[in-house]
């Protein structure tokens, strides 16, 4: 918390008011309507439902299907959060560093960012398409029969990698607006204080950008986890079968596709409540090593 | 043309509005759909042909996205009561929409009731059923129907000297031949379409309890585990094993692209697959019936139809049902069929539209355009009407889910068709819930 | 001055190359037909389609009434970005505003509140979304294609990490001179964030520009369509039976890109200057 801080009993309440405004209306009275229909067994027209307790939590819970979506889940979110966190900032670091064509290369490495969603999972698919995929004869060079959509693993790989990609824009933007942040005259000072840009680099720009890095890990953890659904839908074309997919998915098959508002309902709150837990712990063990200021 | 152009601008204008009484005081109507491209061009001019032939209602047709998406829109308007008139559902999620007492006016009522004849005799029987309730009576009016045919790789059959196949032992007996002449005999693009739900139907076996989910939701259960689903299944991984039967997943495409290479002798597609096929195949193609097994007794009924139906949602005022009845007799017509049929490929309904079709000699250009309609107009059975089953996406989902491993020699068949029996009953019973 | 070596420009280029690539490959297959696509897939050289099929996407009057044009879908896209940025940005200025500067109570739960929003994502609550924005009578219009979007934490959460990271010499400089909370924020405080707000101003355009499914659900006409509409309109074909214009969502899908390349264009220049204005 900050030293000195302004005391002003109306004027906090005043400047949160627009935002909780509407985020009570368009988030929480919403999903407190999705949380209660958790609890039912309803048509989505509104017309029957059926009260069932805790079985829609238990239904899930207890199928081996959602215990191995759920390890899947976990394994695509800390690839494509670190892969995707690790070469942005090597990127954006390097980026800062250059003096000639520096931005060139800024304009060039934001640019993907601005691709429309279905045209970027498109082009991926295409890319790693079974039969006249480019990547087919990278991977060939190197003895890898590739089968996406029927090797589990292969097209695990195509969702990581279509996902990262999607996602080092987004990464580099912000971690090149921290970098430049960073004074003149600290980066000044580091010059003298420490000869080899890797230790540099780990022990004055890295503590720097902390703030930066904290909340790219909370954002590219939920990215991973909710806003990928898209790009698993196009790798396995709508039809998952038995390919991997990751929780979000599996609520949008059940939910969107399948109708079933309160089984698809409950999956979301177990989601929440886990990311919340994984939040909180992330808030607690690693903020308290970032140093603001 | 302009000035149509800016009368439906106008109209439009004016329904955004509220204010639909323009000079002209036609009934605004409103339709969401799920097609995109070329279907969707069509269902336009469609729309324009229905407002040009008449002054009392004026119809907007509006692309609402995928099928899944149009559903959702749909669901969520109506329970704002934002609905509009006229909503496309999808075959897999029709149980969902036909369930949901009160959310429909049955298509046969509301034509009825704005004082048309309706009779159902004049709709192919294979498309009669499917989006009937068990009495017959049409809750949804099908809309883009397709059945799954077989399509020939004619330079295929020359140089392997054999002919097509009626029934899957006739196939058995010149897959080794096709083989030899370089060619993958067999390829399908969707299991679970045509060889369980159209297994069902070709071979008149039931599908599942209480008339195949028709005569009710409680208690439905999914008769996948019987001794002929299980020979299908162990019979193409047999195939598959032996190299007769080529398999790419789960996905359409990825199936359909070696047929389109000249890879493969036989796939087994959409009836309206030819359209795209004829861009695409680097051969010469022809297409016939999708085979069945002799030896199961009673076989060689017609087969379901795929696709999606048109249906009236319900809470909107009698002069907009009104209309959407006379849209819903305009859509039938064996003009508006032919054209329809002709413009994308998807089977007409009525056999008048099929007889039409056959005057104006379409068929002489292009005989694959009358396989499909022909396999929907055999003999019925009583089994080969249609299926309800509640949640059956997601019963889908996991069958493609068990095939896939059976192909990945992941599990047998025996234990694919259990856990579909399993899972797939299990998922029914929530859906009997819903209606609670 | 460190001095850029050898390497890190190797590093940069091959980066570079391989997030621009698939680009120019959008690019170059876009001027090819689409049973070409539809056959050999990604294209890698020059087609002979490209007037043709640009001219199609730019000028065409798509869907029934004749709206869909190109650049009616590039106007409702831009509202959506612009409208989604500038809000976003306000917003989350000022609630962070008040979490990080002020000394009251309510302060982190606040934060907490806000955060939230992060766990569910909007796919999730559509439907009860959806009845909300009716009761509003905010259907069909842009305030309700974009205001339900602003109910969510990306833009608080990074401007609090910011805030907290300004030196405190700042403030008690400025209050030194007398500066009350308005002026503090407007004459300091948001000029120092200039870099920070070009960041999120890039994002959230973006995001905004490329909202698909809520703008789509409730929308009833198409008057409202936008180019990411567009493009999904083109490929919802179903394979099985027609093969998709994949040349036309290929060139809209570049068409679409233009804007907010601008946008990184114009704001890129903030960056650098964020750099000199930070240094106290």
């Amino acid at each position: 918390m900050k030293r000195v801080q302004f005391t002003n009993a109306s004027l906090p309440y005043l400047l949160l008011l627009p935002q909780l405004a509407i985020i009570v209306i368009f988030f929480y009275w919403p999903s407190a309507q999705a949380i209660q229909s958790s609890f039912y067994l309803e048509d989505p027209f509104g017309f029957g439902s059926t009260f069932v307790g805790m079985e829609n939590y238990t239904d899930v819970l207890g199928s081996n299907e959602y215990a191995s979506i759920a390890r899947f889940t976990i394994a695509f979110t800390l690839l494509v959060t670190f892969l995707s966190l690790s070469i942005a900032l090597l990127l954006a670091v390097k980026a800062d560093a250059v003096l000639k064509g520096s931005s060139t290369y800024k304009t060039l490495l934001m640019w993907v960012y601005a691709v429309a969603p279905p045209v970027a999972g498109l082009m991926g698919v295409m890319f790693f398409d079974m039969h006249i995929g480019p990547f087919l004869k990278v991977a060939a060079f190197f003895g890898w029969d590739f089968k996406i959509g029927l090797n589990y693993f292969d097209t695990a790989f195509a969702m990581v990698v279509i996902a990262v990609w999607k996602q080092i824009p987004y990464n580099f933007i912000f971690f090149l607006s921290g970098l430049q942040a960073i004074p003149k005259s600290v980066r000044e000072a580091s010059m003298i204080d420490c000869r080899s840009g890797f230790r540099r680099f780990w022990s004055i720009i890295l503590p720097l950008l902390a703030p930066t890095a904290f909340f790219l890990l909370i954002i590219n953890m939920t990215y991973s986890l909710f806003d990928t659904f898209g790009i698993v839908d196009v790798v396995v074309k709508d039809k998952a079968a038995n390919n991997p997919i990751t929780l979000v998915y599996k609520v949008y098959m059940d939910g969107f596709r399948g109708g079933d508002l309160g089984g698809s309902s409950a999956q979301s709150v177990i989601l929440m409540l886990v990311v919340f837990v994984l939040t909180i712990f992330q808030f607690r063990f690693i903020e308290r090593r970032v140093h603001y200021g | 043309m302009a000035y149509r152009k800016t009368v439906a601008s106008l109209v439009a204008a004016a329904a955004l509005l509220g204010t639909s009484n323009v000079s002209f005081a036609a009934t605004e109507i409103s339709w969401w759909h799920g097609m995109g491209g070329r279907n969707q061009e069509v269902i336009n001019e469609i729309s324009e042909k229905f407002n040009a032939s008449q002054d009392a209602c004026h119809l907007t047709p509006l692309s609402k996205g995928t099928y899944e998406e149009a559903l959702n829109s749909g669901i969520a308007a109506f329970r704002a009561g934002e609905q509009p008139n006229i909503l496309q559902v999808f075959d897999a999620g029709a149980a969902t929409i036909i369930n949901a007492k009160g959310a429909v006016v049955p298509a046969e009522d509301l034509i009825k009731d704005a004082g048309h004849e309706f009779s159902r005799d004049a709709f192919i029987d294979g498309v009669r059923y499917f989006y009937a309730d068990k009495d017959g009576k049409f809750i949804g009016m099908p809309f883009n129907s397709s059945a799954p045919i077989m399509y020939i790789n004619d330079e295929a059959l020359k140089k392997a000297g054999v002919e097509a196949p009626k029934t899957w032992e006739e196939f058995e007996t010149i897959a080794p031949k096709l083989k030899e002449a370089g060619f993958i005999p067999l390829v399908q693009s969707q299991l679970t379409w045509e060889f369980t739900e159209n297994f069902f139907s070709r071979h008149n076996l039931q599908f599942a309890t209480n008339n195949n989910g028709y005569d009710g939701v409680k208690d439905t259960k999914i008769l996948v585990n019987t001794p002929e689903h299980k020979m299908m299944y162990s019979k193409l991984k047999e195939w598959y094993d032996n190299g007769f039967f080529g398999y790419y997943g789960a996905g359409w495409s990825d199936n359909q692209k070696p047929f389109e290479e000249n890879k493969v002798a036989f796939w087994i597609g959409s009836s309206g697959s030819f359209g795209g096929l004829q861009k695409s195949a680097q051969m010469p193609f022809s297409a016939t019936f999708l085979p069945y097994w002799s030896s199961v007794e009673g076989a060689g009924t017609n087969s379901f139809i795929g696709g999606a139906a048109l249906f009236a949602f319900a809470k909107k005022p009698k002069e907009e049902n009104d209309c959407t009845a006379s849209f819903f007799q305009f859509l039938t017509s064996a003009e508006i069929q032919y054209f329809w049929h002709k413009s994308t490929g998807y089977v007409p309904i009525t056999k008048a539209a099929y007889e039409m079709a056959q005057e104006q000699g379409y068929y002489k250009e292009t005989p694959q355009a009358e396989v499909g309609i022909q396999q929907l107009m055999l003999k019925g059975g009583e089994w080969s009407k249609g299926y309800r089953m509640g949640f059956y996406p997601q019963i889908r989902e996991i069958m493609e889910r068990e095939y896939n491993k059976i192909f990945a020699n992941e599990t047998s068949v025996d234990d694919a068709m259990k856990t579909i029996e399993e899972e797939g009953n299990k998922l029914l019973e929530r859906f009997a819930k819903t209606a609670g | 001055m460190y001095k850029s070596k050898l390497s890190d420009h190797l590093i940069l280029i091959l980066g570079s190359v391989l997030m621009i690539g698939p680009v120019l490959i959008v690019f170059l297959t876009s001027t090819h037909d689409a049973v070409e696509v539809h056959r050999f897939g990604l294209m890698a050289s020059w087609g002979d389609h490209f007037t043709e099929t640009y001219n199609k996407v730019l000028f065409k009057e798509g869907g029934f009434t004749g709206q869909v044009t190109g650049v009616r879908m590039l106007i409702n896209s831009l509202i959506l970005g612009i409208g989604f940025g500038i809000g976003k940005i306000v917003l989350s200025m000022l609630a962070a505003y008040a979490i990080v500067y002020f000394r009251f109570r309510m302060g982190t739960f606040f934060f907490w509140v806000i955060f939230t929003t992060l766990l569910l994502p909007l796919e999730v609550r559509i439907m009860p979304s959806y009845e909300v924005v009716q009761q509003l009578g905010m259907l069909n219009s842009y305030s309700g294609m974009i205001v339900p979007l602003l109910a969510s934490a990306t833009g608080t959460f990074y401007f609090r990490q910011f805030f907290k990271s300004v030196p405190d010499e700042l403030l008690e400089a400025a209050r030194i001179d007398g500066a009350g909370p308005f002026k503090f924020f407007i004459d300091i405080l948001v000029p120092t964030s200039k870099t920070m707000i070009a960041a999120i101003f890039i994002i959230m355009f973006v995001y905004g520009w490329n909202q698909y499914l809520w703008p789509m659900m409730m929308t009833n006409d198409e008057a409202h369509f936008t180019l990411v509409r567009g493009i999904k309109q083109i490929l919802l074909v179903w394979v099985g039976s027609q093969i998709p214009e994949y040349n036309e969502a290929f060139a809209l899908a570049v068409l679409a890109m233009l804007p907010p390349v601008l946008v990184v264009l114009i704001f890129q220049s903030w960056f650098i200057k964020g750099l000199t204005e930070s240094d106290k």
